[in-house]
């Protein structure tokens, strides 16, 4: 799945710092975990083991799905500073 | 590095020396020291299509403007479909633009395909064929009218950004506004991060005017309260994968001569999600994706990727990238409720244009934005060059903007097809008519030795058990007052 291939086949320029910082306190509320399914690079998982939302933030395609579909107000929310995160270019 | 000493990027240096010199990620954008630098008539922020209009426009009238963008260079956080259609704004800003601008192909075929289970239908328009129109990106502006340009962003945005600062305009790449800086109940400037790029924004750039054109999000017109945040109902997710092929094997696949494009529009294909699917031509590359209205995507909880793989598994898209090498993915917001969203265009200080004022929106057969981009940026230009003329940025002079838009075919568009769009968010479109269409079609095609009855019939065979008849005569008569009348 293309998703499997995430960082082949798009280029990123990580930050050190996440720009998008979850509360997992305040998933575990949570009915939907919209997140989990709708983020486009997979970016939130659900972990059974510890029984909480997972988040990654170095994948982001910065779309802002995960900012308009989480209702809880779990997530500080930012583009990446200036500069850095994904730079979509052509082959 | 004071913008005050970035002189090669005011007025004229070679463009490309102007994209590159922006301020680099490690320094950020330093302003000054913490302090406020100014001297500009305007800040636009965000150099997509809007943004880069807005400013090319207040840089003609002489205003001295400064064009912000996050990305590295302009374009690299922007994707679409994509097919820019032919609008008159670009050239008012850049003569010649319809021949110079970097696009890939002239579109001069477009389908529309209705994916069942096991089959699909489509329906195909052609403009005047192949090498009559060979250089059809020089042709007259009638002859553009049935036509649209597919192209690349990141090396469009780029290009068209490099045009704004050979025009005057101050680009600077790698600079994230965080926010507005208000005074007195009015926006004077932006907020943008400080020498050591903490969150939070410690330096301020000061102007009478901003233009927010900082695409779907929307985030500065929401901080200044223009809007309360664009809604799941209200936007789309689309993603896109790009698959590299030779220009022979599309031309071929497509039945497409030198640089002639098409483009398919594909409904059916998002199990039930309210959307569609897409292939693009770009001249060596196809543009393949979906678009999901984000609220049905959270109800039918399908993980964008997952459809995705099985879009491009499907019958009439498997046999197009046969031999193709996937290059790139990636995934973008975008308008969709037309007029249902159309934010307060205004405030005292701020114009807003582009996706951020939600101007992008499918009718179910084409798919608009970038024109509608330009035109709100090249209006905004217009009534900021009034405004800073007059020295007025008061809310009731920058109001003239709101009725700009109500008199171009933005907002005309969107009100003609507010019901259609209204209609693109039933859900049964997406799922049962889809399956109504390729049953019918089945029907009429399938020869199996039994005596065949009129369509009429067949059609209420297909309907029966999908479409109660009471909701069919309803949707006919939506569908009707959505496009006929
Ligand atoms: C999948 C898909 C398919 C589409 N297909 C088509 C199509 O076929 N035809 C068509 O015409 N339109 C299409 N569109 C819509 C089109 O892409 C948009 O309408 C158009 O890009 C809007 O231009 P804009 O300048 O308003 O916003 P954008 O192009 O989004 O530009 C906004 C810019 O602002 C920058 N920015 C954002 N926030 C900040 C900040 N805080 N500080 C600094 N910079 C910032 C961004 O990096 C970006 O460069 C499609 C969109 C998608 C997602
Ligand atoms: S949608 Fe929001 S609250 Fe729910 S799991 Fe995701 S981030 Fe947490
Ligand atoms: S912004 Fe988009 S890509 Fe990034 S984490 Fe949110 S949903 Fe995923």
């Amino acid at each position: 799945m293309v998703v499997d291939e995430i960082f082949e086949l798009v280029s990123y320029r990580i930050h050190p710092e996440p720009h998008i910082r979850l509360n997992q306190d305040v998933c575990q509320g949570c009915t939907h975990r919209a997140c989990t399914f709708a983020c486009p690079a997979r970016c939130y998982t659900w972990s059974e083991e510890r029984a909480r939302v997972e988040f990654a933030y170095e994948a982001c395609l910065e779309c802002g799905t995960c900012l308009l579909l989480c209702d809880r107000g779990a997530l500080d929310w930012h583009y990446p500073q200036g500069g850095y995160g994904v730079r979509f270019r052509v082959a | 590095m004071p913008l005050a000493t970035q002189k090669p990027l005011a007025n004229g240096g070679r463009a490309g020396d102007a994209v590159d010199r922006g301020a680099t990620p490690h320094g950020g954008a330093s302003v000054g020291g913490g302090s406020s630098a100014g001297g500009f008539d305007a800040i636009v922020v965000g150099a997509g299509p809007a943004g880069t209009s807005a400013a090319l426009g207040l840089a003609q009238k002489g205003a001295k403007v400064l064009l912000l963008e996050r990305g590295e260079y302009p374009g690299a956080k922007n994707m679409f479909g994509g097919m820019m259609a032919y609008c008159p704004a670009p050239e008012q800003l850049v003569p010649g633009f319809w021949e110079r601008a970097p696009w890939e192909r002239a579109v001069t075929k477009r389908v529309l395909s209705i994916a069942g289970r096991e089959s699909s239908t489509s329906l195909v328009f052609q403009a005047r064929s192949g090498s009559e129109r060979s250089s059809v990106g020089a042709g007259s502006s009638s002859d553009r009218s049935l036509t649209g340009f597919t192209l690349f962003r990141p090396i469009f945005d780029r290009w068209y950004a490099e045009q704004a600062v050979a025009a005057g305009v101050t680009l600077l790449t790698s600079c994230r506004a965080e926010g507005l800086l208000m005074r007195d109940g009015a926006v004077r400037g932006v907020r943008i991060a400080g020498g050591g790029g903490t969150a939070g924004g410690d330096d301020v750039v000061e102007a009478p005017l901003v233009i927010a054109c900082d695409g779907a999000l929307s985030l500065l017109a929401q901080e200044a309260g223009l809007h309360g945040g664009f809604k799941p109902d209200q936007v789309a997710l689309g993603v896109r994968a790009l698959y590299l092929l030779t220009e022979e094997d599309i031309n071929e696949r497509f039945g497409l001569a030198g640089r002639e494009g098409a483009t398919n529009e594909f409904l059916g294909c998002t199990e039930g999600i309210r959307g569609g699917g897409f292939v693009y031509t770009q001249t060596e590359t196809l543009s393949i994706g979906l678009v999901m209205h984000l609220d049905s995507l959270k109800q039918k909880a399908i993980p964008p990727y997952e459809l995705m793989e099985r879009f491009v598994a499907s019958t009439p898209v498997a046999p197009l990238l046969r031999g193709a090498r996937l290059v790139e993915y990636s995934a973008h917001l975008l308008p969709e409720a037309g007029v249902r969203m159309t934010p307060r265009l205004s405030a005292a200080g701020l114009l807003v244009a582009g996706d951020a004022a939600g101007f992008c929106y499918t009718n179910g057969l084409t798919q608009e934005g970038m024109n509608m981009a330009m035109t709100s940026g090249l209006l905004a230009a217009k009534v900021g060059a009034e405004a800073l003329a007059q020295g007025d940025f008061t809310a009731p002079r920058l109001a003239g903007y709101a009725k700009e838009m109500k008199r171009s075919f933005v907002l005309r568009d969107l009100r003609t097809f507010r019901r259609a769009i209204d209609f693109l968010h039933h859900d049964r479109l997406f799922e049962d008519y889809p399956r109504v269409v390729s049953a019918l079609m089945e029907d009429v095609y399938r020869s199996d030795g039994r005596p065949r009855t009129k369509i009429a019939r067949m059609g209420l065979r297909a309907v029966r058990g999908v479409v109660p008849i009471r909701q069919l005569i309803a949707d006919a008569i939506r569908v009707g007052r959505a496009y006929l009348w």
